[in-house]
């Protein structure tokens, strides 16, 4: 459904990025190409680099060697008619702590040549937040909240969010989910936002980037994943062998009689075929993006063990 | 229309959408000639990205359970038509498929299977 992104036409292009702290890689050698109109969840356990990838992605870090670029701009010396297409929501936010609420936003607007004010305003009363209140006076997650809507104000083309539910009560998260979906619904605008919380990724992402050891280990649809890997269970007459193996299967467990197959891309034929050689019964598991994401690092604790 | 989504049930939530709507218009809780909300207002009631509708949508269309009115949106076809019963067996299958799965667990023959599934057919055709 996207166009495959060009140089030009991408919101955000990352090409053999390379970043470490002292010995330790973050980043190694990624790659990631984000289209237009998209919705990306940034996946990665703690550590794995996301906020690192965003700061480098955003031209606030500088990667050892690789290239970031923003609208076809290099990220390191982004011009500033660029920089207004650009919105960030950092993962700690900090805020000028003496100015009230309506003076941030006041200051914020000041910055941009487009600034719309009623949006604005709607999600501070939706948000409940009140103009007299002091920055400093704030809860964490209200501050996360007044840094979200001052990220939005200008309407912008490509908005990076580094863990914004982090600290969102259910409420609040929700009516930031719809938030972002009112920037996609137009399908021009280019959210990118990492997390670890799965299930706000699963309703209004609609593509995924999953981070690992310092790359991008599935860059796709999020749906594409959902269908194509599944869990069989297998239940067997007899006991099945250590070595059961089907094509695709990317973990296994077999106990006796049953085995626990994580499988990628089966086909009904393997499904029956195990079914008819061990006269076995598999019944096949849809799995969560949470199932997904332990299964993935899984893998590559199995084939590290092989290599 | 009633549809609620679980994001994190497994399934993806255009198929979970596709399932509802099918069953709904199979079961005739849906009427022909009636439009379906449109894509923006079913992404912004169910939180979830519009693309994920506007792609549960398009699946309806193609296997012919709705047909699209330029201009209007998503009109739902009559019931029944081939196209139509195709989409009710396709319903009915993962459940048939369980059933087929612990009936081997269980060891029970199909017959018996059918033996025990035969009356509670009946039962529904008097409803």
């Amino acid at each position: 459904m996207n166009e495959s992104p060009t140089t030009e036409n991408s919101p955000l292009r990352l090409a053999r990025l390379d970043k470490s702290y002292r010995k330790k890689k973050v980043l190694d050698k990624l790659d990631l190409n984000i289209a237009i109109g998209s919705v990306v969840g940034l996946l990665g356990k703690n550590g794995a680099g996301k906020t690192t990838l965003i700061k480098c992605a955003l031209g606030l870090m500088r990667p050892d060697s690789g290239e970031a670029t923003i609208f076809g701009k290099s990220a390191w010396t982004l011009d500033a008619e660029t920089k207004a297409r650009l919105g960030y929501v950092p993962q700690s936010v900090s805020l000028y702590s003496w100015m009230r609420i309506g003076q941030l936003v006041d200051y914020t607007a000041a910055f941009y040549p487009k600034w719309n004010a009623a949006l604005v305003g709607d999600l501070l009363r939706d948000w409940e937040l009140k103009a007299d209140d002091k920055a400093g006076n704030l809860s964490v997650g209200t501050q996360q909240k007044l840094a979200i809507i001052l990220a939005m104000g200008h309407e912008p083309d490509l908005l990076v969010l580094d863990e914004p539910a982090a600290s969102l009560d259910p409420i609040a998260r929700r009516q930031f989910l719809k938030a972002v979906l009112a920037v996609a619904s137009d399908q021009t605008r280019t959210v990118v936002f990492s997390t670890h919380i799965t299930s706000d990724l699963e309703r209004v992402a609609d593509r995924l980037a999953l981070l690992r050891d310092g790359r991008i280990v599935y860059d796709g649809e999020l749906d594409e994943l959902k269908d194509s890997v599944k869990r069989w269970h297998v239940t067997a007459a007899g006991a099945l062998p250590a070595d059961l193996d089907v094509p695709g299967a990317v973990h296994r467990r077999i106990e006796g009689a049953e085995a626990l197959l994580t499988v990628r891309g089966g086909t009904q034929e393997s499904r029956e075929e195990i079914e008819r050689r061990y006269s076995a019964s598999v019944r096949v598991e849809d799995l969560s993006l949470e199932d997904l994401f332990l299964e993935l690092h899984e893998e590559e604790v199995q084939h590290a063990e092989t290599r | 229309m009633y549809l609620s989504v679980a994001p994190t049930s497994g399934v993806p939530i255009y198929r979970q959408l596709v399932e509802q709507i099918r069953a709904q218009a199979a079961g005739g809780r849906l009427e022909a000639g009636e439009f379906l909300p449109s894509v923006r207002q079913v992404a912004e009631r169910l939180a979830v990205n519009p693309m994920t509708v506007s792609k549960a949508y398009s699946i309806l269309e193609r296997v012919q359970v709705v047909e699209l009115v330029r201009g209007q949106g998503m009109r739902l076809l009559p019931p029944g038509s081939a196209a139509n019963g195709k989409a009710r067996q396709q319903a009915i299958q993962p459940l048939l498929q369980e059933v087929a799965a612990k009936a081997r667990q269980l060891s029970l023959s199909p017959e018996q299977v059918l033996t025990l599934l035969r009356p509670m057919l009946k039962e529904n055709e008097h409803e």
